[in-house]
């Protein structure tokens, strides 16, 4: 397996360098650089000349491309233009809260869509069902921005000035000012609270999702032979969904996992935007609009390698939960 | 051991595993502690720099009295993205910070706009205007306990008007001999620069902030604008002090109680935080559940509901920003100043000022903003919505339509069609430019808006080889100090600002003259001839002057904002104890 892995990781090689290279030229040729953008102020002809220079733009293009690839192998991905700092310290400043955020988001997702499908097709064609898949659609369809500005809402403003509840979530940020003060289960708390809201804005929508795969998932598995065995058997009827159906059910769910992994690093823009939540996602559409090259291609790189890995996590998964898949 | 007992105990060990590291993810990152700060991991000058501001803080005493302490929070979309570092470019915002807080200026401005003492205690002008003398405070020093000097001054002159460094306000320097030229050090607390007479000599040294010589001497002057120094570890010498910086969320200030006390003295509040919340309606509800005590610019849609709550306050004051649709003269059907000026009569502004910014804001005509000591009373009421004056005009320049609908031609046959261009993401422009469609149509103007990517929009205006518009919906800030050389002076026809491609020589005449005239009472009438040469020739539609608005919660007192900006009195704001954060909640 790990022979497999290492194969897949080595050929997704060529395919980072393809997407370096597509994006280098793509941000090269855009009209606009990093030194028209600043030019809000009367910046003149010769200081817009200086930045570029500065910058490295007076280069021409051949030249600019084969100074990037070299330094990039070397692990140095240049100066943000718009930060004014090594591309790799703003990256590592913006990663680990998104990967906070993600990694709730999803864990939330995974259990509750799961629960939520194995509920569902427990109590299949009954009231609950319905009910269930009337919610599950119902989060499905909403657009996330949406739902997130509805939470901050309720249990923020409405929370807090109208109801007056003693308990309401900072409807922004990562911790509050006070954080540095906290005691230590303070300050977790803290995180904590600040995180509830983004979180269960991100996971809803996904959960439904899950929720409606793994509840078509599960129906399938259930009308299979062995668990009609598993129940003869006098199995209790947890341990024949639990142990016997989930298990098989998972498979086709575990893709999803590979497939939200990128998209919950990048996809998660809008959850940040509204909730001043400074991760990747916020990083990459200000670069955008700054011109901020370097940055954006760092980012998509690390995005492009996170679809890699997704996928590969994916396909690990698989034998991990069905002994029948193995890789050599 | 069965198979599947092993299974569950590795689902069971990893589970744990998981809410394990999230629990010291959690915990994590929040070490520090006011009065204490973590300078791992970063750059190698700012663990050199840090602890020697810390250990100068330590040693200073902290000032008494009851209005000393508590912590103010301060919200706003925007990051301070370039730091504190006044050699590279920095936005509103920014430069907010770095003059009012952070670092000094030599002068600074009173309500009137009139200089008062700052850095410099004094300063004198030779008979000539060529040399211009500052004495300094010898009270002041850096926030790691280096005092400030003359030799700072002079550093920060020699690297501003350095080519390498590519100083973006390079208009600063355009009357100076740059270099180490220019510049005389008379003692330590005395410099000297050698320039040519110039109007308002002073309004450079009040934007311009002075910056450490003994920090940043020895970085290159092409590197200086990305040097460590303004984003990770700013060392000032202003009345507050850089504590920490959490990139994209928040930046945190301590007070300075160093700060002199014939300049206001050191800050009441303990504590300043900037903190960036990139969505309007989040910030809003941050403001009205006491997140944030101060809503940097709420829209003028949100202005009613601040008013409403009973937990705030509004502020709205006068500010340097004009909206505008920019003519390009170059075009043919747009190059009669009659046409221009008939567009600017057909459109009816009021109504557009009152739909999209409630009322906030001010009819514009002429580009020198109602704060200016030059603007020219009634200016406003020049150009007033008149559809049957704009008729005329229109006939009059040779664009009729004889049936008296339909869209105008003129004797070549040519239809009067204008495109409008605006940016994405900016709906106020597009409402301007769609709303402009509705009205012109009825003086028989064909209008199509047109929207771009504001990168390559800009590079359709400003490129000198493209000039590729007829109208384009804009925003410009003014200094304030007024100079419009660079939109309107015949000069800089082919250089990036002067969209309007305009050239007139009554026009470049006044422009000039406003350029050197020092004295304000001598230039007043010249600044209401300009005024009045530019509504004639309407090479903006001028919109309006919008107003700017603030959100506070009521806790926080002393706030005074004006033209000069929100943070013109930061130091003076305060937080009645019982108001103050950890007590109220």
């Amino acid at each position: 397996m790990t022979r497999y892995a290492l194969r897949r990781l080595l050929g997704a090689v060529p395919l980072l360098l393809g997407v370096a290279t597509l994006l280098f030229f793509v941000f090269s040729l855009a009209p606009g650089d990093p030194a028209s953008i600043y030019a809000g102020s009367n910046l003149s002809a010769e200081v817009m000349d200086q930045m570029r220079r500065n910058m490295g733009l007076d280069r021409p293009i051949h030249e600019r491309y084969v100074r990037w690839m070299g330094s990039m192998f070397r692990g140095d991905f240049g100066y943000s233009f718009a930060r004014n700092e090594p591309v790799r310290d703003v990256v590592f400043q913006f990663l680990p809260n998104t990967l906070i955020l993600s990694g709730v988001a999803l864990g939330l997702a995974f259990a509750g869509g799961v629960l939520v499908g194995v509920v569902q097709a427990v109590r299949w064609n009954t009231l609950t069902d319905r009910a269930l898949s009337v919610v599950v659609l119902f989060f499905y369809s909403m657009p996330s921005f949406w739902l997130a500005l509805v939470l901050i809402l309720v249990f923020s403003l409405y929370a807090r000035n109208v109801w007056g509840w003693p308990i309401w979530f900072p409807p922004s940020g990562m911790v509050s000012v006070d954080h540095a003060a906290l005691p230590p289960l303070g300050r977790v708390l803290d995180r904590a609270m600040h995180l509830t809201l983004p979180a269960l804005s991100l996971a809803t929508v996904l959960a439904a999702g899950i929720a409606r795969y793994a509840r078509g998932s599960l129906l399938e598995v259930l009308g299979q032979d062995y668990i009609r065995t598993a129940r003869a058997k006098g199995l209790p009827e947890w341990r024949v969904v639990g142990a016997h159906g989930l298990r098989n059910a998972l498979i086709p769910v575990i893709t999803l996992l590979g497939l939200y992994l990128p998209v919950l690093m990048s996809g998660t823009v809008v959850i940040e935007t509204v909730f001043g939540w400074p991760g990747m996602g916020k990083l990459m559409v200000d670069s955008v609009f700054q011109r901020d090259t370097p940055v954006v291609m760092a980012c998509a790189l690390l995005f492009a390698g996170l679809v890699v890995v997704g996928n590969l996590l994916a396909d690990l998964l698989y034998s991990v939960v069905d002994p029948r898949i193995r890789y050599d | 051991m069965s198979p599947v007992l092993h299974h569950r105990r590795q689902w069971v060990v990893g589970g744990a595993i998981l809410i394990l590291a999230m629990g010291i993810g959690l915990a994590g990152c929040g070490e520090s502690v006011p009065g204490e700060r973590s300078v791992r991991g970063l750059p190698e000058f700012c663990q050199e720099v840090l602890p020697r501001v810390d250990a100068h803080l330590a040693e200073m005493e902290q000032p008494q009295g009851e209005r000393y302490g508590g912590t103010v929070v301060v919200g706003a979309i925007g990051d301070l993205a370039d730091g504190l570092n006044a050699f590279s470019l920095a936005d509103y915002t920014g430069a907010q910070h770095q003059t009012h807080m952070h670092l000094m200026t030599l002068v600074r401005v009173d309500e009137e706009l009139e200089p008062q003492p700052y850095l410099a205690r004094s300063w004198e002008l030779s008979e000539d205007g060529s040399e211009l003398t500052f004495h300094l405070r010898d009270d002041v020093t850096w926030h790691d306990g280096e005092p400030t000097t003359a030799r700072d001054v002079a550093f920060t002159f020699i690297r501003a008007t350095d080519p390498e460094t590519a100083f973006p306000n390079a208009a600063f320097w355009a009357n100076y001999t740059a270099g180490e030229d220019g510049v005389e050090v008379l003692d330590d607390y005395t410099v000297r620069f050698h320039l040519r007479p110039h109007s308002e000599i002073l309004d450079t040294w009040r934007a311009m902030p002075i910056m450490p010589r003994h920090l940043l001497e020895d970085a290159p002057p092409s590197e200086l604008n990305r040097h460590p120094f303004g984003t990770r570890c700013p060392v000032g010498n202003g009345p507050f002090v850089f504590f920490d910086r959490s990139p994209g969320a928040s930046w945190t200030f301590v007070r300075n109680p160093a700060f002199p006390q014939e300049l206001g003295g050191p800050p009441y509040v303990d504590r300043y935080v900037y903190r960036v919340v990139p969505e309007q309606t989040t910030l809003l509800t941050e403001l009205l559940t006491g997140g944030v005590d101060v809503y940097v610019s709420p829209t003028p849609d949100q202005a009613s509901r601040i008013e409403a709550e009973e937990e705030v306050d509004l502020v709205d004051f006068h500010f340097r920003s004009y909206v505008f649709v920019g003519w390009n003269a170059r075009r043919p059907h747009l190059s009669d100043p009659r046409v221009r000026r008939a567009l600017t009569l057909g459109t009816n502004r009021r109504e557009i000022l009152e739909s999209l910014y409630g009322g906030y804001g001010e009819i514009a005509n002429a580009g020198v903003p109602p704060f200016h000591w030059g603007y020219l009373d009634g200016i406003e009421e020049a150009l007033t919505f008149d559809r049957d004056e704009a008729d005329r005009l229109l006939d009059e320049a040779g664009w009729t339509r004889p049936d008296g609908t339909g869209i105008r031609e003129n004797g070549d046959g040519d239809r009067l069609e204008i495109s409008i261009k605006y940016n994405t993401g900016n709906q106020q422009r597009q409402q301007i430019a769609e709303v402009m469609q509705a009205q012109l149509r009825e003086i028989g103007v064909a209008v199509e808006p047109r929207v771009l990517e504001w990168a390559t929009l800009f590079d359709q205006i400003t490129s000198p080889d493209q000039r590729d518009f007829d109208g384009v919906v804009m925003g410009w800030v003014t200094e304030l100090k007024v100079d419009d050389h660079d939109l309107f002076h015949s000069s800089k026809v082919d250089q990036p600002f002067q969209w309007a491609g305009i050239q007139d020589s009554e026009l470049d005449r006044l422009l000039d003259t406003l350029q050197v005239v020092m004295d304000r009472e001598e230039a007043i009438p010249l600044w209401h001839e300009y005024q009045e040469r530019l509504a004639e020739l309407q090479p903006f539609t001028y919109f309006f002057y919008p107003q700017r608005l603030a959100g506070v919660n009521r806790r926080l007192q002393g706030v005074h904002m004006d033209v000069r900006g929100e943070w013109v009195s930061v130091a003076d704001w305060w937080i009645p104890e019982e108001a103050r954060r950890g007590r109220s909640r």
